[in-house]
């Protein structure tokens, strides 16, 4: 059978494709529906708060900073509750990362403030000293693209039922309704909303101009984004 | 039955089946020494060695090539 | 054509030597200003402040990674199939001019998917994926490619005039599947342009932008599938292909054991696709999928060591040759290394040690003591050797290959050693705890105690580059060198002084 395969190309690689296409079938597919259920306290990410993920995706913030706290003490004392699978439910796509040269963010939201992050994101060392962090200034300046973020909102609600204008239940028992815009204009709204009251704790003068002029810097989206993270 | 213990039950036989495959290849190499066209699996090496365009083949597809 | 004896014709070999190593300069001189980054965070603004976006280490990053895995590698195993594939079928290019034309198309395609990958990278167009960070339209141009590459294979092997397929063209085909189910599969994803609001509006936002099929964990997990075998079928697959073609071709010694290098190729084939999982150990992905991770991590040695064996056993009874030629001496480091980083590996897999390991730089060594060490030597070592052959002149010089050799292997040394010493001090530090059950460090301390091996690695990966750009300069005066005779060259490559 062999020595048959070795001269027939074609049955050959049939031959390898099964064996290397074995691991991904069993390993992989009969998992999928299991792992992406929300746990409770997990809401879809607004419309402001997916456009800081988007920031922080163009500046590969996952290249330096995990998203994954591992289950070990040393890791829950520094960063909170190790990760559960359903917390990344609309997570589109996941941000574990691969190395941490930076620390892990998963997190952040419950132990850093706007403020905090606006003076880092500025001059990492003013807040961080003996960080090698680059300073990401074009932050400010460069403003968030709230169009691509309104299309994935679509996209996501009609593709994969992200459950937007729907009540999810919470850890305190509550309910929490994350919006979803009717039209492109009113997303802008929507995010200009959302930019407004994280512009409130920023220092920075130039920002809160912009916002107060209806656009949206970068860095009040990335900042939205991180204090999400909880 | 659940998708879990298909999954594993799907595991466990594939591997051992790809395992006694992979012995019984194994088992014709070692034995057998030759493959089916009576050629010595170790003469294969001189596909690399006598390479040039005019060498002959270790196994020709065809004398004349017609295809 | 009037009456010439037929040729092997290297047009297209040729072509993808250029770009292996000019892909090469750009991915290796991107590594080593990552790698002083972070030793010097000030080289962030290497180019000023207004630059600052493009030169800062975050957007460099995938740029890196793709450049050498996508540009550097690549090509090699482009440039080397486009040579071995016609020599082990013995059939010309010549022969088809169907053949040659989907050669050329498949050259001139893959340089414009590299020119619009570098440009969108640069731009911050990704989706954040490692080793997958193209958005749709360069995906689909990928798989284009890829698809003229599997033509332009099964084409010259369905005009071949050896009835059975050299164990190289077994690896290369392997490349070729694995690759193309991998990044398919990894790459799913709807572009959002098509998405239409409830007030009818179309194509909002970005043409360009994506969002992945799969959410979280499933993400990941299809991620590290594609992450890990990428670097199985980029990394280890087709340059297995190219060492058992050019070590016994360059040192006219057979395979020590044809039969060895078969079941290699089908142990390997099945155990590699499993070993995904290590990426994801201590993190949600079920419990049974990381152990199977780790134990299909460590059976993984046995396919590796039997192709890396192998390889030094035919050198069996010529060891003088190691010592007389630099080319069999790159040959030989690299499938040393390559034993070396697929024990390293499964040991970082075990799940103890990825404790440690995980999210530090011994990972990062790990990487690339397999890929300056193993893949680096090994396609500069193919390109040695086919450079007499298609440009019919001598190597240029024999003493800066021979220089070249000493100061990359010095280079690699650095830099693995500095980053396993990083990698575990830092794992240590993370995990110390005082005598009150405290964390002893904060996190910017396990940083700063890295500079020194930051500012080592970074001179190990700037040595590696010396040592390459000494590489492109021979290459380049070998074009133009003395020229040898015209008869085929069988083992020993000529070379200058």
């Amino acid at each position: 059978m062999f020595h048959w395969l070795e001269k027939h190309p074609f049955f050959f690689a049939v031959g390898v494709f099964i064996a290397i296409a074995f691991a991904g079938l069993i390993e992989i597919l009969p998992n999928f529906a299991q792992a992406s259920r929300p746990v409770i306290g997990t809401a879809p990410y607004s419309t402001l708060e997916l456009a800081g993920r988007h920031v922080y995706i163009k500046n590969s913030c996952n290249a330096c900073h995990s998203q994954l706290v591992r289950p070990f003490k040393s890791e829950t004392d520094r960063y909170g509750h190790y990760s559960l699978s359903g917390e990344y439910a609309y997570d589109r796509p996941f941000l574990w990362g691969s190395k941490r040269t930076g620390p892990d963010l998963m997190r952040v939201g419950n132990y850093r403030t706007t403020d905090w992050h606006e003076n880092h994101m500025k001059d990492p060392h003013s807040v961080v000293p003996g960080s090698i962090m680059p300073a990401y200034k074009w932050l400010f300046t460069n403003k968030a693209d709230i169009d691509t973020v309104y299309a994935e909102q679509l996209t996501v609600a009609q593709h994969f039922s992200v459950p937007y204008n729907q009540d999810v239940p919470m850890r305190d028992g509550s309910v929490k309704n994350v919006k979803m815009a009717q039209s492109l204009s009113e997303a802008h709204e929507i995010a200009l909303e959302e930019a407004k009251a994280v512009a409130v704790d920023m220092k920075d003068q130039d920002v809160k101009d912009a916002v107060s002029r209806g656009e949206i810097p970068e860095i009040v989206a990335l900042i939205a984004y991180m204090n999400s993270l909880k | 039955m659940n998708i879990a213990e298909i999954q594993a039950y799907g595991y466990f036989i594939l591997t051992f089946l790809l395992v006694l495959v992979l012995y019984g290849y194994i088992y014709h190499l070692y034995t057998k020494k030759r493959d089916a066209d009576g050629v010595d699996y170790e003469s294969y090496s001189n596909m690399a060695l006598k390479d040039d365009i005019d060498d002959a083949p270790v196994s020709a597809l065809s004398e004349e090539k017609e295809k | 054509m009037e009456n010439r004896p037929l040729e092997y014709d290297y047009t297209i070999a040729k072509m993808f030597m250029l770009t292996t190593i000019v892909l090469g300069i750009v991915g290796m001189l991107i590594g080593v200003i990552l790698a002083f980054q972070l030793a010097f965070p000030g080289l962030n603004l290497i180019l000023g402040d207004n630059l600052a976006e493009y030169t800062n280490f975050s957007r460099l990053r995938p740029l890196h990674t793709d450049a050498v895995i996508f540009g550097f590698t690549l090509s090699g195993v482009f440039a080397t199939w486009y040579y071995v594939g016609q020599r082990v079928l013995k059939v010309s290019m010549a022969e088809s001019k169907l053949l040659m034309t989907i050669g050329k198309l498949h050259f001139w395609l893959y340089l414009a998917v590299v020119a619009a990958a570098v440009f969108s990278l640069f731009a911050g167009v990704t989706t954040s994926k490692e080793y997958a960070e193209f958005e749709w339209p360069i995906d689909i141009g990928v798989v284009v490619v890829w698809v003229l590459f599997g033509m332009s294979m099964f084409g010259l092997i369905g005009i071949r005039r050896e009835k059975s397929l050299y164990i190289s063209v077994w690896y290369y085909i392997a490349t070729f599947l694995g690759i193309a189910m991998l990044y398919l599969f990894n790459n799913m994803e709807i572009p959002t342009m098509f998405a239409t609001s409830p007030a009818g509006e179309t194509g909002i936002g970005a043409w360009y932008h994506s969002v992945s099929m799969y959410a979280g964990t499933n993400d990941a997990l299809v991620q590290w599938w594609y992450g890990h075998n990428a670097v199985a079928f980029g990394f280890t697959v087709p340059i297995v292909a190219m060492i058992y073609y050019f070590l016994p071709k360059e040192s006219g010694q057979a395979i020590y054991s044809y039969k060895l290098s078969l079941l290699s190729f089908w142990g390997l084939m099945f155990v590699y696709l499993w070993a995904g999982g290590h990426h994801l150990l201590y993190s949600t992905v079920p419990d049974w999928m990381q152990t199977m991770g780790s134990i299909f991590s460590i059976i993984l040695i046995l396919p590796s060591w039997g192709s890396a064996i192998n390889m030094l056993l035919t050198m069996k009874g010529e060891w003088q040759q190691v010592a007389a030629s630099p080319l069999i001496k790159f040959m030989i480091l690299a499938s040393t290394f390559y034993m070396f980083s697929t024990l390293e590996g499964p040991i970082q897999a075990i799940k103890s040690v990825n404790a440690i390991a995980h999210f530090t730089d011994w990972i990062v060594g790990h990487v690339h003591d397999g890929v300056l060490g193993w893949v680096g030597f090994m396609i500069m070592a193919a390109l040695y050797h086919m450079a007499p052959r298609v440009f019919k002149r001598e190597i240029y010089s024999k003493a800066i290959m021979t220089a070249q050799f000493w100061i990359q292997t010095l280079g690699v040394v650095l830099y693995f050693t500095s980053m396993w010493i990083a990698g575990i001090t830092q794992g240590m530090m993370w995990r110390a705890h005082d005598e009150f059950g405290n964390l002893a460090y904060s996190f910017i301390d396990t940083v700063t105690v890295l500079h020194p091996y930051y500012a080592i690695r970074g001179v190990g990966g700037l040595l590696y580059l010396v040592g390459f750009l000494m590489f492109a300069y021979n290459i380049y005066k070998t074009m133009s060198s003395r020229p040898v005779e015209e008869r085929e060259l069988q083992s020993a490559s000529p070379m200058g002084a």
